[in-house]
């Protein structure tokens, strides 16, 4: 069956399995490799995506599901070139080690900053209380949100 | 993984939906957030019938009661401004209780009722507040107390090729208090038990009291011994001890790893109690 998807800005339109998951759809027929497998139940979110904005684990979503939707993976919201400010701000604050969770992570975090683009340390606890994160102890990528969020601001803030 | 599934519908009416649960030639089941059947081996599953397109994600307040429709994300509920009061809260408190925050956008009103594991949060506050449930097969429509469907398993009641539609609590805006909560090795990890309660009161005294369980029971319930003693009495630290005492009578207990009986068994009434207390203490005016 065809799948049709809006994937990083890009429509596309893809022949997959009726019982397909997105992950494998978008690593395997899209090529989006930062999508990670990790626990494969839909526990770890190392394989979150957004999907029409909101974080689910790509893992335990059936890809048929997405039609029509808009679907964002890492790779569409910075490149090695030019990185997103969240993206820079978890390589200053060193949170990220082997990186596998870090795709999940960064997808949690640029939800909630789309939200709410001053978050309080509890909500981004809670915001990326789906992504487990073994190295870096969680602290560092949180400090990493906040200062993002506050980057951002005054970026917004220069242009007005 | 559901090797055999080789269709996949996407309906956008609930008669749509319910022709297609009803084929005979295939099994085709319902497809609401997913979280379960995505991690279930099920070679009996043909086809797969997404919900998504009913639109079922409306959220009401109207006359003192509060509609949700099925599919809403029970993060949408744990998010809802609309959702307040004594209802409300206990409905927010329990959506919010519930996994992390991917699997909250993902787990729908209605899957998270139907298929009420013994971890769903969602029961015991919806037990709480006598919801009622709505249910439609094809154009037919018929309303159950949601008690009626943990009596046995949810899916004893509903039949194959009918829907849960809609969900309708009261707001309970007067003279009541709620309380929520869940017992977890960690904040994403399953229940090992969920309390929700709500007294209502009239003249001061309780005149409607739900203690309803889920997370140590096989089945989300209700402790009617505690609701009995409950009522007709006062709101008093000392009666609610009383009543806490009671939390084991006629109620079978599980055991699993994450807890044993004995641990569930002391620790219960010990959150009864705090519930209670909690509701006492947040009675509307």
């Amino acid at each position: 069956m065809k799948l049709n998807i809006t994937l990083n800005g890009a429509k596309k339109s893809l022949e997959i399995a009726p019982n397909a998951y997105l992950l494998d759809v978008l690593r395997d027929l899209a090529g989006m490799k930062s999508v990670k497998r990790g626990c494969g139940e839909g526990t770890c979110g190392a394989c979150a995506v957004l999907i029409d904005g909101r974080l689910r684990n790509s893992c335990i979503t059936f890809a048929a599901h997405c039609e029509g939707a808009t679907v964002l993976t890492v790779e569409g919201i910075g490149s090695h070139e030019h990185p997103h400010i969240l993206q820079k701000a978890f390589v200053n604050h060193g949170a990220t080690q082997c990186g596998y969770c870090n795709p999940g992570s960064l997808l949690a975090a640029k939800a909630l900053l789309d939200r709410n683009p001053d978050p309080t340390m509890d909500q981004v606890k809670e915001a990326l209380d789906g992504n487990l994160c073994r190295c870096t102890g969680y602290v560092k990528r949180i400090d990493a949100v906040l200062d993002a969020a506050k980057e951002m601001k005054s970026s917004r803030e220069e242009k007005r | 993984m559901l090797a055999h599934v080789a269709r996949f519908y996407h309906p956008t009416t609930v008669e749509e939906a319910c022709s297609l649960l009803a084929a005979k030639d295939h099994k085709n089941v319902a497809l609401a957030g997913g979280t379960h059947l995505a991690v279930v081996e099920d070679s009996g599953i043909e086809g797969l019938v997404d919900l998504k397109g009913l639109k079922l994600t409306h959220q009401r307040r109207e006359n003192g009661r509060i509609t949700i429709g099925a599919m809403n994300p029970v993060e949408d509920l744990k998010t809802s401004t609309l959702l307040s009061g004594p209802g409300g809260n206990l409905l927010r408190l329990s959506a919010a209780a519930i996994g992390s925050t991917p699997l909250r956008h993902a787990i729908t009103v209605g899957g998270n009722l139907v298929a009420a594991f013994p971890w769903s949060d969602l029961p015991p506050a919806l037990l709480a507040l006598d919801t009622e449930v709505v249910l439609r097969r094809g154009k037919e429509e018929r309303v159950l107390p949601i008690g009626k469907l943990y009596e046995t398993r949810p899916t004893d009641v509903i039949k194959a090729d009918e829907l849960v539609t809609e969900i309708r609590v009261s707001e309970f805006a007067t003279s009541t208090g709620t309380a929520f909560q869940k017992v977890a090795r960690t904040k994403n990890d399953y229940a090992l038990i969920t309390v929700a309660v709500r007294l209502t009161l009239k003249d001061g005294l309780i005149s409607e009291a739900r203690v309803a369980l889920n997370g140590l029971t096989r089945r989300p319930c209700r402790i009617t011994s505690v609701e009995t003693f409950l009522t007709g009495k006062k709101c008093d630290k000392d009666i609610f001890r009383e009543a806490a005492k009671k939390a084991g009578d006629g109620i079978e207990l599980t055991s699993d790893f994450r807890a044993s009986r004995e641990y569930r068994e002391e620790v219960l009434p010990v959150y009864i109690r705090r519930c209670l207390e909690e509701a006492a203490a947040n009675v509307s005016k």
